[in-house]
């Protein structure tokens, strides 16, 4: 028999393994890959470079740490971020809690109430909380009519309203966290402590917090590491003392005088973030940044995993034990509705600072009023009539549709490629690619339009409708990537397999089979990632000119100039698109539901 | 138990005139392949899932690949279909190379363990769904698919969507699309484990009778043995990417070449035995509780210790010593209908196992009871 294998070799059609390779789905990974390493691995790798670039190595960043602003702003951010992320979670995790428990209709309204500030532009959000407060504002009427104040008083631009303001616009990001760490629970745990003997608190602090420590940590340390390089709120909502350090590098940014100084402080606020992300990452796996599912890779990475989840599971043991016992014992003494009672009031509280600003911002754009005042003296269609007719607000309108447009296709593009190459292939390191197409969420926008920047000045591509989404597609890349391989793990090989062995050639197979299962996912990825290029708003003001803006550049030149009532017609556009977005995304999200629960 | 000459017989001669046990007039044309699989290696890292497997198949046949989990038997399917690629050996379709053709351009049909069906297609869509792809025109097709239907007896349900099916339909319909092409060779994956027994042995008829109609090449993976007994004309029994055995079902119940087989395909006693003498093909030999019996054996062993194969069902028991019996006490009975199921020791504390039908004029016997059993020379079986 040796003799015919031997045979069987030498008559293999030698261009076979060429072929074979030819047809490797890693292959699809290759043009996000050349697309990242471009336009977001060599500016950074160039900002890096830059920064070094001084008379010694570390003479740039010895400026960086040698000016107390630089570093009282450095010392400040951080302090913000790490208030900011706990206020979240103290927040975020009744309000998780409350989603899981809730049913029917009145879970869908929650969880809206969640999502939908979630997908609606973080300047949009900053600018319904300036309303808010404003002096004209409904606080300050409040707290006037009741007594409290006798005259509106200044509200904003101190550090409680930072803090307030970025709280409210990171909500989001901690509860669907913590919400996917505690809906991943086995429900009869709960039960299962329950008939053991454990009382509902007992319960909660014994099963449910240990195992949803994981899912803690994990929405932590995203909504500090966004905290950390924010730029538009704290800009917006604070007074000259709460800058934070993002902001020093936008306004760094114009002076020609301060290259490798400037990107000495990009790198230290790049420095930063990677580092928590880092050992972030050690801890809890990085998939926290996607909070996704491990993707299948090689046998033996399985042992390690366990023994860290082992140990990460006796460390959540013993910290509730030892804080946890003596609380106990006291909370025994109170009435068990109390839990319940505690999940609805924050629960109550967060819903409403992430839906009142929005509802107020959508009233005022009705407004007959000639300033912003709530509520209006009237109702009237003047500020949409303004908007529609203005040619500066339409062109910006029609180039944010376009950019976005041309942006979405690109992620799509590249990001199908890459996420069929990633859930295809057999490659190794399936994890570090990943980590790699994720990135540049992690990255502070900041940073990223800084490094941008020079690329686009060397390439004359500042000011360029193609360049302006390619640089949005960086951000969209991720979004795309991510859902696409989760709906791509979620399709049935043996379907596909189906389609082959009765004649399907490997394209049929993709059209009759693998796209109508991915379909909801792409739909959804196309969405967000549109919308993702449609408010962004850093990148941008580092990449756009004058004769190039979109609309959140307008927004953010009025914002800072003249708070009208425009600004809400455009807030409750975006916030309707927004909507009609989850509307339309909404039975093909419940589809795919059905389908993976199948 | 199969009996292929007879079959073999029935797809041979003139099938036109011929009535189909599923009442419906079989289709001429449609011969299986012979497949040939020659020193079929797959490896995964060191792991050797296939390893340097051979088999002929020939056409028409209905073999299955038996084996437990990790046997290799499903690589082996996988290979044939396409889904995998040989890293060593061939695989030939009537006498023709096809390991480097596309999966979607060998013509098989198959069935999968989890029905596999479109989610995004009706039935009859489904099963129209090969024939679309060959091409064939749309008269043509709605003829076929009709037709399968009818076969599958799926007519009623022609509209609705798979998902609206219970698992039993679901996998007709599933069988109706691999047969729809009156492909060569059909191949099925584990096709009825996911369904209960009842639903399994009523599907286990209609597929072999649907064998018989169409006349393909069925290439059939199970690790239920009962199923590749009742179903197969050869069966393969495969363990650790290997083909340790094939043959016909009756041929591996009596005559397993090993302990592998033996233990794997139905219930067995294999009983250490010292060989004390041997008179042309019939051995005389001793276990260790001194009993003394005779064996037939095919094998040219005549010294030392050998293993014997007694099958439950071939050991005679009776109350009373009888002409060259053994004691055992009985360790359990249980009571399955129209059989007992015995557990018992022997005198040295070797284990038995003992099948008989239900002895009307004794009760039950109980724990401790005493019984005396015997077997003859062609009740056992010598293993090498």
């Amino acid at each position: 028999m040796s003799s015919a294998s031997i045979s069987v070799q030498a008559h293999r059609p030698a261009g076979l393994d060429l072929v074979r390779r030819l047809k490797d789905p890693a292959l699809l990974l290759l043009p996000a890959l050349a697309f990242l390493a471009f336009i977001y691995l060599l500016p950074l790798i160039d900002l890096i470079r830059i920064s070094v670039s001084g008379p010694s190595w570390s003479s740039y960043f010895a400026r960086v740490f040698a000016i107390p602003l630089y570093w009282d702003s450095l010392v400040r951010t951080m302090q913000i971020s790490v208030t900011v992320a706990g206020l979240c979670l103290l927040f975020g995790y009744p309000t998780a809690l409350l989603i899981h428990r809730s049913r029917g209709i009145a879970q869908v309204l929650i969880a809206t109430a969640i999502v939908l500030p979630y997908f609606i532009a973080i300047l949009i959000r900053t600018y319904a909380w300036m309303v808010l407060l404003g002096r004209n504002g409904p606080i300050n009427k409040l707290l006037v009519s009741i007594g409290i104040l006798s005259e509106p008083v200044q509200l904003l631009f101190n550090r409680g309203t930072v803090l307030l303001g970025m709280t409210a616009v990171l909500l989001p990001l901690m509860v669907l966290t913590i919400y996917s760490s505690v809906a991943r629970l086995d429900q009869s745990l709960a039960r299962a402590a329950l008939a053991s003997g454990a009382g509902p608190i007992a319960a909660f602090w014994r099963v449910m917090l240990p195992l949803t420590l994981p899912g803690m940590g994990a929405g932590f340390l995203l909504v500090f590491v966004a905290a950390i390089g924010f730029f538009i709120t704290p800009t917006l909502l604070g007074g000259p003392g709460d800058q934070m350090f993002a902001m020093h590098i936008t306004q760094q940014a114009d002076s020609v005088t301060s290259e490798g100084f400037l990107q000495a402080l990009g790198v230290v606020l790049l420095t930063i973030t990677l580092a928590v992300v880092a050992v972030a990452g050690r801890f809890l796996g990085f998939e926290f940044i996607w909070g996704g599912r491990k993707l299948t890779e090689a046998a033996p990475r399985a042992t390690d995993r366990h023994t860290g989840d082992a140990g990460r599971r006796s460390f959540g043991a013993s910290v509730a034990d030892a804080i946890g016992w003596p609380l106990l014992r006291l909370f025994g003494r109170l009435p068990a509705s109390c839990g319940t009672w505690t999940v609805r009031l924050m629960g109550g509280l967060v819903i409403a600072v992430l839906i009142l600003p929005i509802i107020v911002v959508m009233i005022i754009s009705f407004s007959s009023a000639s300033y912003l005042t709530f509520p209006p003296p009237g109702f009237s269609l003047r500020w949409y009539e303004q908007f529609f007719s203005d040619s500066n607000w339409m062109r910006a309108f029609w180039t944010s549709l376009v950019v976005a447009a041309m942006s979405a296709a690109i992620a799509i593009a590249l990001g199908a490629s890459a996420a069929l190459g990633i859930v295809r292939s057999n490659i190794r390191g399936k994890s570090a690619i990943m980590l790699l197409l994720v990135s540049p969420i992690i990255v502070p926008p900041v940073v990223l339009g800084l490094s941008l920047y020079s690329l686009f000045l060397r390439f004359d591509l500042v000011g360029s409708v193609f360049g302006l989404a390619a640089a949005h597609a960086i951000g969209g890349l991720p979004i795309v990537v991510v859902i696409l391989s989760a709906s791509l793990q979620g399709v049935d090989t043996r379907l596909e397999q189906a389609a082959a062995v009765h004649g399907a050639s490997s394209l049929t197979v993709f059209r009759l089979v693998t796209l109508p299962a991915i379909m909801p996912g792409l739909a959804a990825a196309t969405f967000f990632a549109f919308l993702h290029s449609f408010d962004e708003l850093v990148l941008t003001l580092f990449l756009s000119s004058a004769q190039l803006k979109t609309l959140p550049l307008m927004l953010w030149g009025d914002v800072n100039y003249r708070l009208n009532p425009v600004l809400a017609v455009v807030s409750t556009l975006e916030v309707l698109l927004v909507i009609a977005g989850l509307v339309l995304a909404r039975p093909v999200l419940a589809t795919s539901r059905k389908a993976t629960s199948q | 138990m199969g009996e292929p000459a007879a079959l073999r017989t029935t797809r041979s001669g003139d099938a036109g005139a011929r009535t189909s046990p599923s009442g419906l007039p079989r289709e001429r044309g449609t011969i299986g392949s012979s497949i040939a699989v020659r020193d079929a290696v797959k490896r995964y890292g060191s792991f050797h899932a296939v390893d340097r497997i051979s088999i002929d198949i020939e056409p028409g046949e209905f073999i299955t690949l038996l084996g437990p989990s990790g046997s290799g038997k499903t690589t082996l399917l996988n290979l044939v279909a396409g889904f995998q690629s040989l890293d060593n050996g061939e695989i030939l379709v009537d006498g023709k190379p096809v390991h480097n053709v596309p999966t979607h351009k060998r013509g098989f049909g198959m069935v999968f363990q989890s029905y596999a069906l479109f989610p995004n297609m009706t039935v009859s869509q489904n099963v129209a769904f090969p024939l679309r792809m060959a091409g064939v025109d749309r008269a043509a097709t709605d003829r076929r698919v009709a037709e399968t239907l009818e076969i599958m007896r799926l007519t009623e349900h022609a509209t609705k969507s798979p998902s609206q099916m219970s698992g039993g339909q679901q996998q007709r319909v599933a069988i109706a699309r691999a047969i729809v092409r009156r492909p060569r060779v059909v191949l099925m994956d584990e096709p009825l484990s996911a369904l209960d027994r009842r639903l399994r042995e009523s599907i286990q008829i209609e597929i072999r009778d649907l064998h018989r109609t169409i006349g393909s090449t069925i290439l059939f993976v199970t690790h239920d043995q009962g199923e590749a007994l009742t179903m197969s004309d050869r069966i393969a029994v495969l363990n650790a990417g290997k083909i340790v055995q094939i043959g016909r079902p009756l041929d591996i119940y009596r005559h397993p070449t090993d302990r592998f087989v033996a233990s794997f395909i139905g219930e067995s006693n294999l009983i250490e035995a010292e060989i004390l003498q041997k008179r042309g093909s019939t051995l005389t030999m001793k276990n260790r509780a001194g009993y003394v019996f005779n064996a037939e054996s095919r094998d040219t062993i005549d010294v030392g210790r050998a293993t014997v194969l007694v099958r439950p069902e071939r050991i005679a028991v009776s109350n009373e010593p009888t002409a060259n019996s053994t004691p055992v006490s009985v360790t359990s009975a249980i009571f399955l209908g129209e059989i007992l199921r015995i557990e018992a020791h022997m005198e040295g504390g070797e284990p038995l196992l003992i099948r008989c039908t239900d002895m009307a004029d004794r009760p039950l016997p109980s724990v401790g009871d005493r019984l005396h059993v015997s077997w003859g020379a062609a009740d056992c079986w010598v293993l090498a």
